[in-house]
């Protein structure tokens, strides 16, 4: 867990520094932190708010970064036994890391899978509030390189997952098609359709 | 424009795509059970590839950083080594 905490740390400051940089309030930025919980979502709400984009497309943005935990849900809800009640704190709290943690560790239990997410779900929102406190101090956050730790933190745990030659054609396909989409689309238009054509490859190359 | 409505929508719309797929309760065919083994390596790898260059001319540095602890992540499957090699060659870089 801990490479997770040290990834997710300068993400939530990123996002707080951003977000008050965007003219969000503190209590605002804490409230999507605590509310939303979805980094990548946070990120670039809060870019939009900052240039006033309007409300529905902030929202549309956020489905279609967050579309994607309908497979994670499917895929961990397909190896973690769980009742009713654990699959509604179990969704709140699902996020990339989450997910990316349980299934690379083979997750066969509940409260392993709720032990990543409170751990990160905490750490999150404490680097949140740090960042929102200290927001106006960092002028730059990318300057210090703090948003290469997120391709490096999915890259540690892509790599493990990388089994046979088709994972690896799969990983680049759908890499480099993300890397185009992103030229053109906005969001998680790139994640989205990258994804799910990957998949439907990897899946039919093996059939 | 206000903050609150949408703050609720962004949660209403997040929290049901979470709740979506852990509700799904269906038998599915082969062709979808190898489709979500492949859906983790396919979005990780779509998360990585548009944010490896970055928005600041360091597109070379942080492409070596990343082979490195690529390469580390390959031969250790060690998490935190990983992310602690790939950060410390990118400042590293930065420096030389």
């Amino acid at each position: 867990m801990m490479p997770l905490w040290l990834g997710v740390a300068p993400f939530a400051l990123a996002y707080a520094v951003l977000a008050r940089d965007a003219g969000l309030s503190i209590v605002e930025t804490q409230a999507l932190s605590l509310l939303v919980f979805a980094g990548s979502a946070q990120v670039s709400a809060v870019g939009l708010f900052g240039r006033g984009v309007g409300g529905l497309e902030i929202v549309l943005t956020t489905f279609l970064l967050n579309v994607r935990h309908v497979l994670y849900g499917m895929s961990l809800g397909r190896v973690v036994p769980m009742t009713k009640r654990e699959r509604l704190i179990g969704a709140y709290l699902l996020t990339d890391e989450a997910y990316g943690v349980s299934v690379a560790r083979g997750a066969r239990s509940f409260p392993f899978v709720l032990g990543t997410e409170v751990s990160l779900f905490l750490v999150w929102n404490v680097m949140t509030l740090v960042g929102a406190l200290v927001g106006g101090v960092i002028p730059d956050p990318e300057r210090l390189g703090v948003d290469f730790v997120f391709p490096v933190a999915f890259l540690a745990l892509l790599v493990p997952l990388l089994r046979l030659k088709v994972d690896v054609a799969v990983a680049l396909v759908a890499g480099v098609a993300a890397w185009l989409l992103a030229k053109w689309l906005p969001g998680g238009v790139p994640v989205l359709g990258a994804g799910v054509s990957g998949a439907l490859l990897g899946a039919w190359l093996t059939r | 424009m206000s903050f609150w409505p949408i703050c609720l929508a962004m949660l209403a719309v997040t929290f049901g795509s979470r709740l979506a797929g852990l509700l799904v309760r269906i038998r599915l065919p082969p062709f979808w059970l190898r489709f979500l083994h492949f859906v983790p390596i396919a979005v990780f790898a779509a998360l990585i590839a548009p944010s490896l260059e970055g928005s600041r001319g360091e597109g070379g540095i942080r492409f070596a950083a990343a082979g490195l602890a690529g390469v580390v992540a390959w031969r250790t499957r060690h998490l935190a080594l990983t992310i602690a090699v790939g950060l410390a060659a990118f400042w590293l870089l930065r420096l030389a």
